[in-house]
């Protein structure tokens, strides 16, 4: 069976955890409990075929990359930049994040994932700055573990491009 | 020193193996578990199966294996299990993956962390909202200022507009003045009645171009030694044959602190009394009037009590409100413009109006103004000899609006002067030098050569006789741009006669 470690990054209650659990369990808490070094889900699923065994790392929210993070990431076949759509700031982060875990592991295969779709009123997400990574042949996903919306498309879309990565 | 007993290592051993529940995994080269110890099933690590592949088993061991120094994963949890520290250590070409208890400290960490990350959230949501607030403010600031600036937009066509209206109204005003002839009865009744429409309609727009010049800051005080028994008198001249026309008790009582004297603007004082005077009367149908003035502390207080109807009390916040008018009002006349004009020039004049009223009992209408004490000023009487040193004068007119300056042409030849008018400016100059005027009666706005250029041209020509303006505005800024560029005096159309006759008078006797 192939396995496949995906990391979850992104800064602290942008919804990693929740995302997770959206996908391994198909539920949802309101309650905030911030993650502390890392939590590993498994969850299997099928693709082209084939069965895929999918490692999750959910990584404790940072806005930078530490050494202890850094440590999280080896070895990781993939991961999803987690943003929260109502705090801008989040988004600066990922794409810090993004070349920093780029140096750290090299050219993996990603996807933003703009989370909490659900508050769109409170959205602070510009589109301008979406289309731009976009434009930049990079995907950008919105999802809410909220209600579900585009939870289950991350994980599959991150998943396919990892089977099709010529460099795993 | 006595060495400790192998039994007591033992137990203290024993002690922190259990306190970390140390666990461990021996995996041999080609990925395959070997063997395991201690707790797996603490760290979530179940159905251990020697001898198969152990990244299969173990998931977090998933791209970690092999290993070359050793590596360590602090605080992994597998899926809801126990908090552990990994340390995956190589040896000999197999790999020792060890497992430490991190439970405790991850909760007292997750404790502090979690409370740092709440506070750090509630720390940038308040600075959006106050952000939000900010702009939300600026908006807010933004439109207003439009607004204000329409309203001023709007507050200056109606102010053009009137003095328009004033033009022709003063036209209609003066000639009906013009028509001092013997008329059969029913052309007097015409005629009364064409005056009286006029003078209403002409206070109507000063009134309302009072209250837009004040609503536009542009009414300004000309504080001046007043009498304040003087005014009392004249209101008392003004309002007892309306108040006892109706059966009404009208007093009016002043303190004896009353200076003598007090610095005010007496004109815009007096417009406040009347218009509550004159409301009081107005809406009270039976029992009294009554005025008081008194004096304290440099301020001038004032009151107006009348036994009418009363207002009631959600009324009242609406009575100083332009053009309100209440229901009990809607056969009377009136624009609802007086009360408002009153309490904004009451607050021009750094003072305030108090309104106190009970329903079918009654209103008071209180307030002061500041009004400092001033000493007595003799005023010199002006003697009737100024017409005969005068009347023989030579006065020229200029004026495009035709009606006017051939009722002012008139009036100054009917008291004997010598009197050539145009309607033409551009004839002025040329006239000018021809007749030499004792003085000149010009139009301030005219085609082809307003009055201000004409001056300048004049003087430029060494013509150095008084010059008084005429002029539809009588706003204060224009008379006193007309006084500095050079007229004498300053005459707002419509054109009172006895007002024209004196100034003439006056300005050519100081010649």
């Amino acid at each position: 069976m192939i396995q496949k470690k995906i990391c979850m990054i992104g800064d602290f209650a942008v919804g990693k955890t929740s995302l997770v659990a959206r996908f391994v369990r198909q539920t949802f808490s309101d309650k905030y409990l911030t993650t502390i070094g890392v939590k590993i889900d498994t969850k299997l699923i099928n693709l082209s075929q084939q069965q895929i065994k999918l490692i999750l790392w959910d990584i404790a929210g940072s806005d930078a990359l530490s050494t202890v993070t850094a440590s999280y990431l080896r070895g990781a076949a993939g991961y999803l930049l987690v943003v929260d759509g109502t705090r801008k700031p989040t988004w600066d982060t990922a794409l810090n994040l993004q070349e920093l875990v780029n140096s750290q592991i090299g050219n993996k295969p990603f996807i933003f994932l703009l989370n909490k779709a659900d508050l769109q009123e409170q959205w602070e997400i510009n589109n301008l700055d979406i289309t731009e990574q976009l434009q930049q042949g990079r995907a950008v996903i919105h999802t809410s573990a909220k209600i579900g919306t585009g939870v289950e498309e991350a994980f599959m879309q991150l998943a396919m491009k990892l089977l099709n990565n010529p460099l795993d | 020193m006595a060495r400790i007993p192998f039994s007591i290592i033992k137990y203290v051993r024993f002690l922190w193996m259990s306190e970390k529940v140390i666990t461990y995994l021996h995996i041999d080269a080609q990925g395959q578990l070997v063997d395991w110890g201690g707790y797996p099933n603490y760290y979530g690590l179940v159905n251990l199966v020697i001898g198969k592949q152990a990244t299969e088993q173990i998931s977090f061991l998933e791209g970690l294996l092999p290993v070359v120094h050793t590596e360590v994963i602090q605080f992994l949890r597998v899926g809801t299990s126990n908090s552990a520290h990994v340390h995956i250590v190589p040896y000999q070409s197999h790999t020792w993956v060890l497992l430490f208890d991190a439970t405790a400290e991850h909760d007292r960490q997750q404790k502090v962390q979690q409370q740092a990350n709440e506070l750090s959230i509630l720390n940038y949501r308040q600075s959006r909202l106050i952000q939000q607030m900010e702009e939300t403010w600026q908006a807010l600031t933004e439109e207003k200022q439009q607004l204000e600036q329409i309203s001023q937009a709007q507050g200056r066509f109606f102010v053009t507009l009137s003095h328009e209206l004033r033009a022709s109204l003063s036209s209609i005003i003066n000639n009906t003045d013009l028509l001092d002839i013997p008329l059969e009865e029913y052309e007097t009744h015409y005629l009364t009645t064409i005056r009286n429409n006029a003078d209403h309609l002409l206070s109507l727009i000063d009134n309302s171009l009072e209250q837009t010049k004040l609503e536009i800051g542009q009414v300004v005080l000309r504080p001046s030694r007043c009498e304040v028994k003087q005014t009392l008198k004249e209101l008392e001249n003004l309002f007892l044959p309306l108040a006892q026309e109706k059966g009404l008790t009208f007093t009016l009582e002043s303190q004896p602190t009353i200076p003598s004297f007090v610095m005010i603007d007496g004109l815009r004082f007096r417009q406040v009394l009347i218009n509550l005077v004159n409301n009081a009367i107005k809406f009270t149908e039976q029992g009294f009037i009554k005025v008081t003035l008194d004096w304290q502390d440099d301020q001038l207080k004032f009151a107006v009590a009348d036994s009418g109807p009363g207002i009631s009390p959600e009324s009242q916040a609406k009575i100083l409100t332009t053009f309100h008018r209440e229901k009990i009002a809607y056969h009377l006349p009136g624009v609802g413009l007086g009360l408002t004009m009153s309490f904004n020039l009451i607050q021009l004049m750094g003072g305030e109006l108090k309104i106190k009223s009970t329903p079918a009992v009654g209103s008071l209408f209180s307030g002061f103004i500041q009004a400092p004490a001033t000493g007595y000023i003799p005023v010199v009487a002006e003697t009737s000899q100024i017409i005969t040193t005068t009347s023989l004068a030579r006065i020229l007119i200029i004026d495009d609006d035709v009606v006017n300056c051939s009722l002012i042409e008139t009036t100054l030849r009917e008291r004997g002067y010598l009197v050539v008018s145009t309607y033409d400016s551009r004839d002025a100059i040329q006239l000018t030098r021809q007749i030499q005027p004792d003085l000149i009666l010009m139009d301030l706005l005219m085609p082809h050569l307003d009055g201000y250029t004409m001056i300048q041209r004049l003087r430029e020509q060494q013509f150095t006789q008084p010059v008084i303006a005429i002029s539809a505005s009588n706003f204060e800024h224009d008379r006193l741009y007309a006084l500095t560029s050079g007229c004498s005096d300053y005459l707002v159309k419509p054109i009172n006669i006895e007002q024209l006759l004196a100034v003439t008078e006056r300005t050519l006797c100081k010649c």
